[in-house]
């Protein structure tokens, strides 16, 4: 019993477990492979083609996206000489940091293994996360401005836009879960949600604005705008090569991941079918809660991704007019909605 | 002074009729997610079974030649030339004889048809293979005797599966695989 628990125990420390394996870098790294791979697919089942196949033709080109990635690992960085080089080198790794910083305050079961008390007792760890996803798109900007290119420019500037567009939708609209339940806990939050009574059932602009607000951050179609490769070659990441460029565009993944992982939480009742006690061990109190939130948070990515193979890409100025017009004014009907729940102490 | 560009408005369309459309985007997206209708030719493991008047690779039957000459005097770009070589005539035993029989360069040949058809005897005839690999310029010129060589697809040789491209009025095209007797498309 004695060495194996006290590994255990290590291994499951908080601020190592939920940072490094899940629901952080481990765990999204399989998930944006799994939903790369499977973006791939139903673009090409909807757009009449058959997509990754010849790379493992019996898995369905699983593998393809393993292939692509020792490709990228085996190809030479390039670092122009134009460029500012240490923020040119700096900021896809801060990036990639800045975007899985969430995972480590986000709690995935209402118990931690071990008696460890973090990060569930902090009480405002809704804020804390919501504070942590605004971190990554000044690195967009950064990258795109010491790349010293025309076309990173123009998608730095578009990246710009597109944050002071979507970063308000989104706190707005997940603000909107934690006014019912009079606090920024995700643990309360969750244990609110019975089971149908979903936060996006019951607030559905609020959801809908915050699913529009992940689609502008991530630039998923139709909001791929910032790389959008017809105009601007790949907005930011038009200088990158090898490995470097397959950080930032899996930092871009990434941070959608993490993103349906606080969706899944706070509007679809994260580990809800599970109803984990104080008393359960690590693997039915903490592990089985988790892998259910990461279930829906695949689910939720999956969903977006098929947005891919349906919607066009707006223009700039198209995109702006949704968030201002339609999205904003959702968001704030839907806190308004949970104001209501509040006050009326519906949950 | 050139007039100012006017400032071009986004159109406000109607809120409902904007759901409408996303929502039938959806639709259709989720229709052929669920019920993909692909297109996609594997080429090496599928070919596309040509019908038999296809316009193809041309093969000469050297028993039918006339020597007549008018495919390579029709052919517009310059692709069939006749050789000529000495031979023992087999009615004049012991006497030569003057042969000339075409022969086809396929760097120049626009498989335009025109040989074939002019040819009084049917000794020229399309082959249903459009496919054929060469390694080099040089090969794509050909003697007599690969001239009479009907060339293959190099996926039917290696055993792919025959497929035709169908016209179904409520899916499109669709691709179905082509059985051995019925005709195959093209063309």
């Amino acid at each position: 019993m004695g060495w194996i628990s006290v590994i255990g125990e290590w291994f499951f420390w908080p601020p190592f477990f939920q940072l490094v394996i899940a629901p952080g870098l481990v765990a999204a790294l399989v998930i944006v492979i799994f939903i790369l791979w499977f973006e791939r697919k139903t673009a090409a089942r909807v757009q009449m083609r058959v997509g990754p196949y010849n790379v493992s033709p019996r898995l369905g080109g699983a593998l393809q996206l393993i292939a692509d990635l020792v490709r990228y690992s085996f190809q030479e960085f390039i670092i122009p000489f134009t460029v500012d080089k240490a923020a040119y080198v700096a900021a896809p790794l801060l990036m990639l940091i800045a975007t899985v910083l969430p995972a480590a305050v986000m709690p995935m079961s209402p118990v931690l293994p071990y008696s460890y008390s973090w990060p569930n007792i902090m009480e405002y760890n809704l804020l804390l996360a919501l504070a942590l996803l605004t971190i990554s798109p000044i690195f967009t900007v950064a990258a795109g401005w010491a790349s010293n290119n025309k076309f990173s420019l123009i998608g730095a500037a578009r990246e710009s836009f597109m944050i002071t567009a979507y970063e308000l939708i989104f706190i707005i609209a997940v603000l909107a879960t934690a006014a019912p339940v009079h606090s920024y806990d995700i643990v309360r939050i969750v244990e609110a949600q019975r089971t149908w009574r979903v936060m996006a059932l019951l607030n559905p602009p609020a959801f809908l604005a915050a699913l529009i607000a992940v689609l502008m951050s991530t630039s998923g179609f139709p909001f791929e705008i910032p790389e959008s490769e017809h105009e601007v070659v790949a907005g930011p990441f038009t200088e990158y090569s090898g490995l470097m460029y397959g950080v930032e565009m899996g930092a871009a993944y990434i941070k959608r991941y993490i993103m349906s992982v606080l969706m899944a939480l706070v509007f679809f009742s994260g580990w809800k079918p599970l109803d984990p006690t104080p008393g359960a061990g690590v693997w039915s109190g903490y592990v089985a809660p988790l892998v259910v939130v990461l279930i829906k948070a695949t689910i939720i990515m999956a969903v977006i991704s098929f947005l891919r193979a349906v919607y066009g890409r707006y223009r700039l100025d198209q995109a702006l007019h949704l968030a201002w017009r339609l999205a904003l004014p959702l968001a704030l009907i839907g806190y308004a909605i949970g104001l209501l729940y509040g006050y009326l102490g519906v949950l | 002074m050139p007039p100012k560009p006017a400032h071009k408005r986004v159109p406000l369309y109607g809120f409902l009729s904007a759901v409408k459309g996303n929502l039938e985007a959806l639709t259709i997206g989720l229709k052929y997610f669920l019920n993909p209708n692909r297109s996609t030719l594997h080429y090496p493991r599928e070919y596309i079974k040509l019908r038999p008047g296809y316009r193809g690779y041309i093969v000469l039957n050297k028993a039918k030649c006339i020597m007549c000459d008018s495919c390579a005097r029709i052919c517009p770009a310059a692709a069939m030339k006749m050789v000529r070589f000495q031979a023992p005539d087999p009615k004049r035993p012991g006497k030569m004889k003057l042969y000339k029989y075409p022969v086809i360069n396929y760097q120049r040949c626009i498989f335009c048809g025109f040989c074939v058809d002019v040819c009084p005897t049917e000794a020229l005839r399309h082959v249903p293979a459009h496919d054929v690999v060469y390694l080099n310029l040089a090969e794509m010129e050909l003697d007599l005797d690969r001239f009479q060589v009907e060339p293959k697809s190099p996926a039917e040789v290696e055993g792919g599966i025959p497929v035709k491209y169908i016209f179904d009025p409520d899916r499109g095209l669709v691709k179905v695989r082509a059985t051995e007797g019925g005709g195959g498309s093209g063309g």
